[in-house]
């Protein structure tokens, strides 16, 4: 089989296994459930394969296909891997199974849907990672959307219809100014004479500087919402909290990235001058989002916005480490949101396990679980320093490296003279602190302390449960003890992004200059 | 006359023409006329087939020189239109009966759409958009059972008239100006600098906008939309509209716009974008909340003609497809009910899901397909659209429009969010299972959509 071929698959894998589902009756859930675990788990095979086989050597597209669709217009079915990517593919394909297995008892109605919905926004979230052209990335973004909108509005909480139509909202406003911006992109490209929509041709345009900075404002936009950066954050936690343990693993685990993985592959390459432009005012939201994310999940008391507003603080470093524009910065910063698509999920599910126990998620209802479900127990403590970045857990490599670029770039700037560079990154560094703070007086009164548990007898993880969160602390070992290997396959990539937009830097001086 | 062109570039207007004669010597001579249903659907799916093979060979052919011409574009949009009426008439002949007036009278209307898209003057376009009018005002009366169906039919009667008076002074005043009837007549004054002949193109395109129900000449859409059974809405919605947008669009052709012009394709269509997204959202009714959605989408189809000349028609009749395709779906599969007026309430979805699956997931594609969302053909359709605007020069018209389909987007959700997450209500409609003729009418729209959905490049390549 060609690596081309198990590409394609990965990403078609779903929509059969759709299919599938669509045949089965309607009163035989386990078969339903049996088809698409079965799927994820063969979808993850493949992207381990080819996690492997990819040659970290090598720059550019790897395994590409290329197909045409809309030939008139140059739009063509294009999607391959590349370092930008390949780690997101890898985490995409691996919380597949886990995510479709830690929903097995916690669906009660509707399970065809429920799972054709789970497979679609797997095919939709594994399209827009692979997609090498504009449209195409353009079309499965927002096919996202949908899958999640029903996920959140049919088994969500009892305010879920508020906090569904606000995700739908919020997100498509960003959305409909990236169409525009997108449209005018590829009409500027026309005139330039590309007749494309290719990514990688788009990038080598040379816009004016003034036309990027409109059309980065709109791709920005679109992507800080779906990050979420401050002060667009609001949709997250009631996103989080109403929707069911699945709809919050996905979004925690893979859909929070879409945002990032947005401005390395389209924001910063296709507009390097706005990027340097725009780079103080995401510094500035950047470290906003870490620290007011992180005080605002010291209040909380309701276990889910606590990893809500938790994201929101992983995340700024995510784009911290982005927009350092430092090589290492922006490895840590893929690296950073590969662990934060695992702790994240790994704590939303434990969360959601002690829920269908005990159907309450205020903090103040548990206490002392340490000594009631002592398996349990371990695998949240391990999740909870692997999310505070304690070293040898994956959170030590993407922060450290994160917090290495930032002080390296501020650095250069502040010997460059700017008096105030390291502030930012002094500042951010203090969201480590508050992170600790945060997850472990949330891990002392769950855990530790007087007895309290709304169920009088709680049960320990079942072999399931154990094995799901057996194979996400592996993981979470795995990228903290050996990140050599996966950080070499982001190298090329990283160091080309870098170079895109700092080779701009002239230009965007003299722009600079002049206004 | 050119014989070869009258028998063969107008074949779809002959199968019409025949098969609605046929339809009324049956009804005269036949004791209890019943059965015509079945035979009229024969007879739109030949003349749809015959339009289609005359838009893929190309044929290009003048059967009254200065009066008809036949062009592939012409015979595309003839065949889009008369095939959207083949599930039309099998909920027509659901709701409505298998005989009665309702068949030779939608025939004609169609030979009337047919004729309009040929017609090379204002004499013949006058005419043929009368043939086409003048049936439904009476369709939207067929078997009423409701106090507002009158009522609706009235207004839209008197709307009518006003669209044609305006038409007329608009055709006047061109003539007093140019001296001749031909359609070209209305692109040439668009570029003359006389205020007789600006006078004209604007009162035509008014008349236009009257029928196509364009902010401020939109009100009544709503309860004619409301008032008439879901048949001839969907009837109304599809194919009335896109016989008068492509009718348009031939009078514009490929010419440039004069700056008054512009004006005008620009802030009416926005409005129209803006205001029929809003009040969308507050209806109670399904048919009500389509009339609004179809303000709103004749603006994007308005906008549409301010693309540079050869993109518009092809991108108006990639729009009109989609959008007559999934008003169509939509409409199919609201549950039959015994009182036609509460059927498509909104309220009364609530829970479809739960009771016609299918149903509930035909209505949910086809909301979220007119809401412009991906992958789903009303997403490549609007793209069409705001690129050709985009691409003319028209930046911000472009992104306002974009952001006025925004606050469209609700009231599709809104649907979806109704019949999908919300428990059925206690009163007793949609327990019966879906309809044969509700199956077949979706099918036959839903296959398409699969086309277009997957395949929006070869279906665009064959239009432009």
């Amino acid at each position: 089989m060609s690596e081309a071929f198990a590409l394609q698959c990965v990403l078609w894998l779903p929509l059969a296994g759709m299919l599938g589902i669509a045949l089965v009756p309607a009163h035989a859930p386990g078969r339903v459930r049996a088809i698409a675990f079965w799927t994820m788990v063969l979808q993850f095979l493949l992207t381990a394969w080819l996690y492997l086989r990819f040659d970290a050597a090598a720059s550019g597209l790897q395994f590409a296909t290329r197909a045409p669709w809309i030939a008139e217009w140059g739009v063509y079915f294009s999607i391959g891997l590349d370092g930008y990517n390949v780690l997101l593919v890898l985490l995409t394909g691996f919380l597949g199974p886990l995510v479709v297995a830690g929903s097995f008892s916690a669906v009660d109605k509707e399970h065809k849907l429920f799972y054709a919905m789970v497979l679609l926004i797997q095919f939709a979230m594994m399209g827009t990672f692979l997609a090498q052209d504009l449209f195409v990335f353009y079309v499965f973004w927002e096919t996202m959307l949908i899958p999640m909108f029903l996920l959140i509005g049919i088994w969500g909480g009892p305010r879920r219809i508020y906090a569904t139509l606000k995700f739908v909202l919020y997100t498509a406003f960003g959305s409909i100014l990236m169409l525009a911006a997108v449209i005018y992109l590829v009409y500027a490209a026309n005139q330039a004479g590309v007749n494309s929509y290719a990514i990688a041709d788009l990038s080598r345009l040379q816009l004016p500087p003034e036309v990027q900075a409109w059309l980065f404002a709109a791709f920005a936009l679109s992507f800080a919402i779906k990050v979420p950066v401050f002060p667009l954050h609001t949709w997250l936690p009631d996103a989080h909290v109403e929707a069911p343990t699945t709809g919050s693993v996905i979004l925690a685990g893979v859909l929070l990235k879409m945002g990032t993985y947005g401005f390395i592959k389209l924001g910063f390459p296709l507009f390097p001058a706005a990027t340097l432009q725009f780079a103080p005012t995401i510094l500035v939201l950047a470290v906003a989002s870490i620290v007011i994310g992180a005080c605002l999940a010291l209040v909380q008391d309701d276990i889910k916005k606590i990893i809500a507003y938790s994201s929101i603080s992983h995340l700024g470093y995510v784009m911290l480490g982005l927009i350092s524009l430092d090589l290492i910065g922006i490895q840590g910063a893929i690296m950073q949101m590969v662990s934060h698509g695992l702790t994240a999920a790994g704590l939303f599910l434990v969360v959601g396990m002690i829920y269908e126990r005990c159907h309450t998620r205020e903090l103040a209802a548990y206490g002392g679980l340490a000594k009631l479900v002592p398996l349990y127990s371990v695998a949240f403590m391990v999740l909870t320093l692997a999310s505070i970045g304690l070293p040898t857990t994956s959170g030590f490599t993407g922060e450290f490296l994160v917090l290495l670029g930032a002080f390296r770039s501020a650095w250069a700037q502040h010997l460059g003279g700017d008096s105030f560079a390291l502030a930012p990154t002094a500042i951010a560094v203090t969201g480590v602190v508050l992170g600790a703070l945060y997850m472990l007086r949330f891990a002392a009164s769950f855990l530790f302390g007087p007895t309290r548990a709304p169920v009088a007898r709680l049960t320990d993880l079942n072999r399931r449960e154990a094995s799901i969160l057996a194979a996400l602390i592996a993981a979470i070992f795995w990228l903290g003890l050996f990140p050599d290997q996966p950080l070499r396959k982001t190298e090329a990539a990283a160091r080309e992004m870098q170079q895109r937009v700092t080779s701009a830097a002239g230009t965007a001086f003299h722009a600079g200059t002049t206004r | 006359m050119n014989w070869e062109a009258f028998l063969v570039g107008m074949l779809p207007e002959h199968i019409l023409l025949g098969g609605m004669l046929l339809l009324i010597v049956q009804a005269i001579v036949s004791d209890h006329p019943q059965g015509a249903a079945s035979p009229s659907i024969v007879i739109v799916a030949g003349a749809a087939l015959a339009s289609l093979w005359l838009g893929v060979t190309g044929f290009e052919a003048a059967p009254f020189p200065g009066q008809v011409v036949v062009t592939p574009a012409s015979s595309f949009g003839k065949a889009i239109a008369i095939a959207l009426a083949l599930p039309v008439l099998l909920l027509a002949r659901d709701d409505l009966g298998d005989g009665g007036p309702l068949y030779p009278l939608l025939l004609s209307s169609l030979y009337g759409l047919a004729l309009m898209l040929s017609s090379d003057s204002f004499l013949t376009l006058f005419l043929a958009l009368e043939l086409m009018s003048l049936p439904v005002y009476v369709l939207v009366l067929l078997g009423w059972k409701r106090e507002s169906t009158p009522e609706a039919a009235l207004k839209y009667l008197v709307l009518g008239g006003a669209a044609t008076a305006t038409l007329l002074m608009g055709i006047s005043l061109l003539y007093g100006q140019s001296g001749t009837l031909a359609l070209s007549s209305y692109s040439q004054a668009l570029g003359s600098p006389y205020t007789l002949a600006t006078g004209g193109c604007v009162l035509v395109l008014v008349a236009f906008f009257m029928k196509a129900a364009i902010v401020p000449f939109h009100a009544w859409a709503p309860d004619a939309y409301d008032g008439a059974s879901i048949p001839v809405t969907a009837y109304m919605a599809a194919i009335v509209k896109a016989g008068v947008l492509l009718a348009g669009v031939r009078l514009v052709a490929e010419a440039p716009l004069s700056p008054v012009v512009v004006g005008l394709l620009t802030v009416l269509p926005l409005a129209s974008i803006v205001w029929g997204n809003l009040a969308a959202m507050k209806q109670p009714g399904l048919r009500r909340m389509l009339a609004y959605s179809s303000i709103a989408h004749a603006g994007y189809l308005f906008l549409a003609f301010l693309a540079l000349g050869p993109a518009r028609q092809p991108s108006l009749l990639f729009y009109l497809l989609v959008y007559g395709l999934m008003t169509v779906l939509a409409l199919s599969v609201v549950p039959a009910d015994d009182d036609d007026g509460r059927r498509d309430r909104l309220e009364l979805l609530q829970g479809l899901y739960q009771r016609q699956p299918f149903a509930a997931i035909v209505l949910g594609l086809a909301m979220l397909s007119l809401a412009g969302i991906p992958p789903l053909p009303g997403f490549v359709a609007k793209f069409t659209i705001f690129r050709e605007v985009m691409a003319a020069g028209h930046t911000w018209v472009a992104v306002a429009g974009l952001v006025g389909s925004y606050l469209g987007l609700y009231f599709y959700l809104r649907v979806i969010q109704l019949t999908f997450m919300s428990p059925p209500p206690h009163a007793a409609v949609g327990i019966m299972p879906m309809r044969a003729a509700a199956w077949g009418a979706a099918l036959i729209c839903l296959v398409p959509t699969l086309v277009l959905t997957l395949l929006p490049g070869w279906v665009l390549a064959r239009l432009l």
